[in-house]
Order: structure tokens, then sequence, then C-alpha cells
């Protein structure tokens, strides 16, 4: 029998908390492992932790308690083990203007304590489609190329560990298509990547496991297949064409919610479940003789599962 | 020691003073000329000789200073408060560097950058007054001692401003008035006994008599009072920096 190590996290984190000076409690003692090689998506609302949290282990904020181990360094005691392993693309743009992108590319390298190597910076550059624009100042890049050269910067050292805080915030459809791409083949290089998003779509689109942080915790951590399950709820809406005052007898079974004025009738369902019951549902509607004029289907909002997960939490 | 981020943190921030050449080097230029039309020419023309030396050479190590100071504060202090101010700052504290080498890297190139000035302005003296320097060795010593103090001061300015105008107050309300009242352009034996004790707590007049010193061999105050000065304030600084980055003051919440 051979002997296999257990693999230590890429990333741990345990009993973690943040308290600014302001006194608002950013981190409620948080844990969180991170495996080496996945996607990890961290979801949750605005101002729920998930910068703080990244600020904290690519340290750029202090914590004010708790451990975090990177690949099972401290990442204060070992921040230079710790920092040249991570890279970081944070969601705020900020560049200097008149640097070149070749340059800010190198610089980020150099800072890393990387010895130059231009054909790899070139690789990075080709593989963001901004080899034609390495001669051009930061500020003639496009947003969307902005937030291409700060992924660049971040990978100019080679990291094992990449953290992309909002990747996808402000950029069309088209290009994050692109990023989700680029993503994945990094993941394919054997690149741990961290990603925050407010998105579904993109935890959906992206991640291995997903985590949902709200006020300062962790919520839930969960594989993204028994996520998408659980958070696939859909309702659909049917604008009847004349008011009804009750739901008819024949319609009990469908668990059906009417409006107020009674001239809608909301079907919820899983999207995900094998059957959804919605032909069932319309033949019934049909025999039983109403009409309707319109017909609409809209997924659970991310704020409206967060209320919810809260809420079960309590 | 990470050698390759000092580096490209020093090569990045004298970049930025090669992207404004011109200006960088014109401006000291026009403004020494300036000082010695008003001070040398106009008015020098009515003093006698300051300690055997004509006013006009007399000034020379004074306006040197001068512009070592200022430009050593803003600078640094600009060097560290605009990454602060656009936020590529982050880069800088999630990349694997010590504090030490942000400091020399930061306030290396500041320094570097107003040496390269008092150099300049040295050389645009001599086309105006004779130059003489009689320790050469010490002149260097003071002009990167007095160069790297003060870049540190303006870092210590550029972590703790948080506004442009800040950036501006200290140099404008602190350092301007002390300059020009630490015998940039006059001997402290000018002026009235009081006066004089008062100067004495002003921190720039040693740095000014040290520096005047190196050039003709007689000053205000002894030059090994005037090192000693200014070893105390380069200290200062650095034990202010120290706590900056203990404490992660304005850097790391």
């Amino acid at each position: 029998m051979t002997y296999v190590p257990r693999m230590q996290p890429a990333i741990s984190i345990s009993n973690l908390s943040k308290r600014y000076t302001s006194g608002f409690e950013a981190l409620k003692s948080v844990d969180l492992d991170v495996r080496h090689g996945e996607i990890f998506a961290l979801l949750g609302p605005n101002g729920a932790g998930k910068t703080t949290l990244i600020s904290i282990v690519c340290g750029l904020v202090n914590r004010t308690g708790g451990d975090v181990l990177v690949d099972g360094h401290d990442i204060e005691k070992d921040y230079r083990k710790v920092r040249s392993m991570i890279g970081l693309v944070p969601q705020e743009l900020t560049t200097d203007a008149f640097e070149t992108v070749w340059k800010s590319v190198s610089f980020s390298r150099g800072l890393f304590g990387q010895p130059a190597n231009p054909d790899f910076i070139e690789k990075v550059l080709r593989t963001l489609s901004l080899w034609d624009k390495r001669n051009s100042k930061m500020m003639e890049l496009s947003g969307g190329m902005k937030r291409r050269l700060m992924i660049a910067k971040a990978l100019s050292h080679e990291p094992q560990i990449l953290f992309l805080d909002e990747p996808t915030a402000g950029v069309d459809v088209e290009l994050r298509r692109d990023m989700w791409e680029m993503v994945r083949g990094l993941k394919d290089s054997g690149v741990t990547i961290i990603l925050t998003t407010h998105y579904i779509e993109e935890a959906e689109e992206m991640a291995d496991r997903i985590g949902v942080i709200n006020q300062g915790q962790i919520v839930l951590v969960e594989e993204k297949a028994e996520l998408m399950r659980k958070l696939g709820r859909k309702e659909l809406t049917l604008q009847l064409r004349e008011p009804v005052e009750r739901i008819p007898e024949s319609l009990i079974a469908h668990n059906l919610t009417l409006s107020e004025a009674g001239d809608e009738l909301t079907y919820v369902y899983d999207s995900q479940g094998d059957r959804t019951g919605i032909t069932r549902l319309l033949k019934d509607i049909d025999t039983a003789g109403i009409g309707f004029s319109d017909l609409s289907t809209r997924q659970s909002t991310l704020e409206e599962i967060f209320v919810n997960l809260v809420r079960e939490g309590r | 020691m990470n050698y390759q981020a000092i580096w490209a943190i020093y090569r990045q921030e004298m970049a930025r003073a090669f992207r404004t050449l011109l200006q960088s080097i014109i401006s000291p230029v026009i403004s020494t000329t300036l000082y010695f039309v008003v001070f040398g020419a106009a008015i020098g023309s009515r003093i006698q000789e300051v300690d055997g030396v004509s006013y006009g050479s007399f000034i020379v190590p004074g306006l040197i200073m001068l512009s070592l100071l200022t430009h050593s504060i803003s600078n640094a202090s600009f060097g560290i408060y605009f990454p602060r101010f656009t936020g590529t700052i982050y880069e800088i504290l999630s990349a694997p560097v010590s504090y030490v080498e942000i400091v020399l890297a930061y306030v290396g190139a500041a320094a570097t950058k107003s040496i390269i000035l008092g150099a300049i302005i040295l050389a645009t003296a001599g086309f105006f007054v004779p130059l003489q320097i009689e320790h050469p060795v010490w002149m260097v010593l003071f002009l990167v001692l007095t160069a790297a103090t003060f870049s540190l001061f303006g870092f210590i300015i550029g972590i703790w401003a948080d506004g442009f105008e800040k950036l501006q107050l200290v140099p404008l309300l602190i350092i301007t008035p002390l300059t020009f009242l630490g015998g940039s352009f006059y001997s402290i034996d000018m002026l009235p006994p009081a006066w004089r004790t008062v100067t004495l707590f002003n921190p720039v007049v040693y740095l000014v008599s040290g520096f005047r010193w190196s050039f003709f061999g007689a000053s205000d105050v002894g030059m090994g009072v005037s090192l000693a000065m200014t070893l105390v304030f380069l200290a200062l600084c650095m034990a202010v920096v120290g706590w900056i980055f203990r404490t992660g003051y304005r850097l790391r919440p």
C-alpha cells in the first residue's frame, strides 16, 4: 500500500475576524478552506465582507484575529513566501495612466521578486489579447482592456493562487465569456482560483465550489451542483385575461399564488429538477377555462436567495 | 532582500521624473537664475562680503539646500501619495516586499532626484559666481544625507496626507519658512542676539551651516554640530517610519 500524504488546503482560514477602527465588524469568525486547483466562488451581496476577506489573505488589510494559512504558511510570519504565491486582481481598476502596458506588467513581475522574462510577459499579453497594445499608455485603454491588464499584472509572476475580485463587473457579455474561458485555462494549468462575484450566473458558469458570505459570516459552502439545485427556484407568472376571485379547485394541487387584484397567477418551480410541472399546469389551466394574455418566468434574484439563506440560518 | 522589487520601484519612480525631463531640468535652472538676479545682482551688490566670501557665492549653498529640502519632500511625498490616491498601492502592499525595501526604493528614488537637482543648481550657479568647494567629499556627504533625510520626511508626509492640500501644507507652512529663516540668504551672525538664539532651534540652520562649511571652510555653527543634528533628524524620521509600518498606519487598515 502506498502512502498518500493528505494534501493541505491551498488556503486555510480559521476563526478569522476583522473589526475596522470605525468599529465596523467586517468578518465574524470565518472558517473556510480552499482546495488546490479548484475554482472557488465567493458569493455575497455588497458589503458582505468578500473584499475584506481577500484583502486579508493578500496582505492589504491586517486581521483582528484568527489564522490564515496559505499552503501551510502563515500570511504574516511567512509573508514573502505567501505573497509570492498569490496574484491579486482587485475590483477597482487602478492604473498609472502614463505607464505603458509592457512596462506596467514588467514592473509587477519585478515587484514580486522575479527576474525579467520578456518571453513570459509576451505570452501573458498574447493570452489576454493585449499584445497589440503593449506600447499603449494605460489611459488609452478601454475599460475591458484595463481589466485584462490588471489580470496580466497579477499573472506576471506566475502565481499558484489567483484572486479575482469581481472580475467581470462592468465587463460586456462577450468579454465576460472570454474571461471565463481564460480562467478555465488557468485552472487547467493548475492555478487555484478564488473569485468573488454577485452574479449567480458567473458562479454557475465557473465554480467548482461556492461559498456564500453575508454580513461577515460564511453562510454556506457547497459544491456547485448541490447549491445550484437549491438556488434554482424559478417563478412563472401568468397574466390572466379575466380576473378570477379565487384559484379553481382543479388547480389547488399546483400550489399557485393569486395576486390581490386576481389577475395574476404565480407558480414556483425548480428549474434544475427533472420535472418542472409547467406542461401539466398549463394543461390544467386550459381545462379550467382560464385564459391568459401573457406569461413570464423569472429566476429568484441573488438578493432574495441571500435573504432566504440568512433567514434559514437563524 | 527582494532586490528585484527595490529595483522595480526605484526604476518606476525615476521613470516618472524622466517623463517630465524638460521641466525637471528647466524649472530649477530658471528659479536659480531668478534668485541670482534678485539676491546676487540687485541686492547682493549692496551687501558687503560675508565671512570673506562675496554675497553671490555666499548664497549658493543655501540656495541648493532650499531646493534640496523642498524637492526631497515633494518628490518623496508625491511618490508614495500618488499610488495611495490612485489605488495602485494595492500592488506594493500585496507584493513580497518588506517595509525596509519599500522605503529604500521610494526614498532612494526621491533622494536621487533631488541630488541630481542639487548638481544642476550648482552648475547653474557656476555661470553667475566663481565656485569654490573646500571640502568636496563633505559637500557630497551633506548633500546625500540631507536629500535622504528629507526624502524620508517627505515619505512620512505622503503617508500621513489624505488629500492634495495636506501634501502641500507641511512644505508650505513649515519647511519654506524654516528654510528662509534658516540662514540660506544670510549669516545668522547678521541677526540681533535674541533672534540668533531663536534661530538655533531651527534645524535647517544646521543643514545650511554644515553645507556652507564644506564650501567655504567657515560657518555659523560647528560642522560637527551640523552633522550631528542632521543625523538626529534622520534617526527621528526613521523612528516615525518604523512606527508607521509597525502599526500599518494609513497603509494597512
